[in-house]
């Protein structure tokens, strides 16, 4: 057994928790599994790998039908950021999921890391000529003539199949309405959906959420450069508000009013007092 | 939190290329003459931005999805007429 399907073990047999996500091989794929006490064998086929998943997606569906579970995870750092983000929105409560960290994938808001999983494949020809390379960096994006820059957007986005793939994978989409299905906002019937305003509607959703995990754009079928996308609307939320999505318990810009959250009473309260 | 919103997207839509189509600004009902001038300032700037380029788009993309940025590039459409060098004419789409 390995060190951390020895943990993974004794976490359940201590009841430290009652359900444990990670990653089992099945058929010779590693695919996401909840590790329980009643199946404790099955732990002996735990692995960690390059294999990714918004297992905190779970957490969140398992914790809002079983309040009292106490779930345990394997977690990179946007694993770990997402969970921050959940619990921000009150998605989990505190505590609830304990994690056992496992080697990360590189990203903007993690200065280190130890693997290269997810560092996009250098553009083709194509994509090169018309739209936009994932792996550019934002300010040759902004480099770009503006005209061209929208004509390079509208060429990703217009290959939208409207799979929903990436609000589907994302570890922060919680919400049960989507805007993204509200017939009035976007209309349906026709593909590709209306661009840019799907895009930019979840562009928009993810200010203050996207942990730029780069689960999106991995399960895009299109290839459209999401993560390059959101990354600018992080950039955004950092500069403008001085906000890092992930990375603690303050909450996002767009959940308080003002600058800051503060527990001062109101002014029409204060005044009353005085 | 409109002024958080609203800064937020013209951000945002300055990184896709459509920067100065967004404009706010707190106007009382009191404040006629501050409406009028902000919004003749505002169709003056939109009139000096010319016609959306995604209107254009979206009419590019109702012949061809490609056509836009292919013109940009200077690729033959794929409604244009190409004469190949030995003078047979393909006519695409």
């Amino acid at each position: 057994m390995t060190p951390i399907q020895q943990q993974v073990k004794n976490w359940l047999e201590e009841k430290r928790v009652d359900i444990f996500l990670a990653y089992r091989i099945l058929d010779g794929h590693p695919l996401p599994h909840a590790f329980t006490r009643e199946h404790i064998e099955e732990t002996a086929e735990l692995v960690t790998g390059p294999a990714r998943y918004s297992l905190e997606k779970f957490a969140t569906h398992i914790a809002s039908r079983y309040p009292a579970a106490r779930i345990g995870m394997v977690a990179r750092d946007c694993n770990q950021r997402a969970l921050n983000v959940l619990r921000v929105w009150n998605q989990l409560k505190d505590g609830q999921v304990e994690t056992v960290p496992v080697t990360c994938c590189p990203s903007h808001l993690h200065h280190h890391a130890d693997c290269s999983y997810l560092e996009p494949h250098p553009a083709g020809a194509v994509k090169q000529q018309l739209g936009q390379a994932p792996n550019q960096s934002l300010a040759e994006v902004e480099a770009q003539p503006a005209a061209e820059r929208l004509d390079r957007w509208l060429y990703e986005f217009q290959k939208c199949i409207k799979c929903y793939g990436c609000r589907n994978i994302c570890p922060v989409c919680f919400c049960k309405e989507c805007s993204l299905e509200h017939a009035e906002l976007i209309g349906t019937g026709h593909l590709p959906p209306d661009i840019p305003i799907f895009h930019l509607v979840r562009a928009v959703h993810m200010a203050g959420r996207c942990v730029d995990c780069g689960l999106c754009e991995d399960a895009c079928p299109a290839e459209i450069p999401l993560r390059l996308l959101y990354r600018k609307v992080n950039a955004i939320v950092k500069d403008l508000f001085d906000y890092e999505t992930g990375s603690g318990d303050t909450l996002p810009p767009f959940s308080i009013l003002g600058d800051k959250p503060t527990m001062s009473p109101m002014p029409l309260l204060a005044a009353a007092q005085e | 939190m409109t002024l958080k919103r609203m800064t937020f997207l013209q951000h945002l839509l300055a990184f896709l290329g459509l920067e100065g189509r967004l404009h706010l600004e707190w106007i009382s009902s009191a404040e006629a003459q501050k409406f009028v001038a902000t919004v003749t300032g505002f169709t003056e700037t939109i009139r000096r931005l010319g016609p959306s380029p995604l209107r254009t788009a979206s009419l590019a993309r109702s012949e061809n999805v490609l056509t836009a940025p292919m013109r940009r590039s200077g690729c033959p459409g794929l409604s244009q007429t190409v004469v190949p060098e030995d003078g047979t004419k393909i006519v695409n789409g």
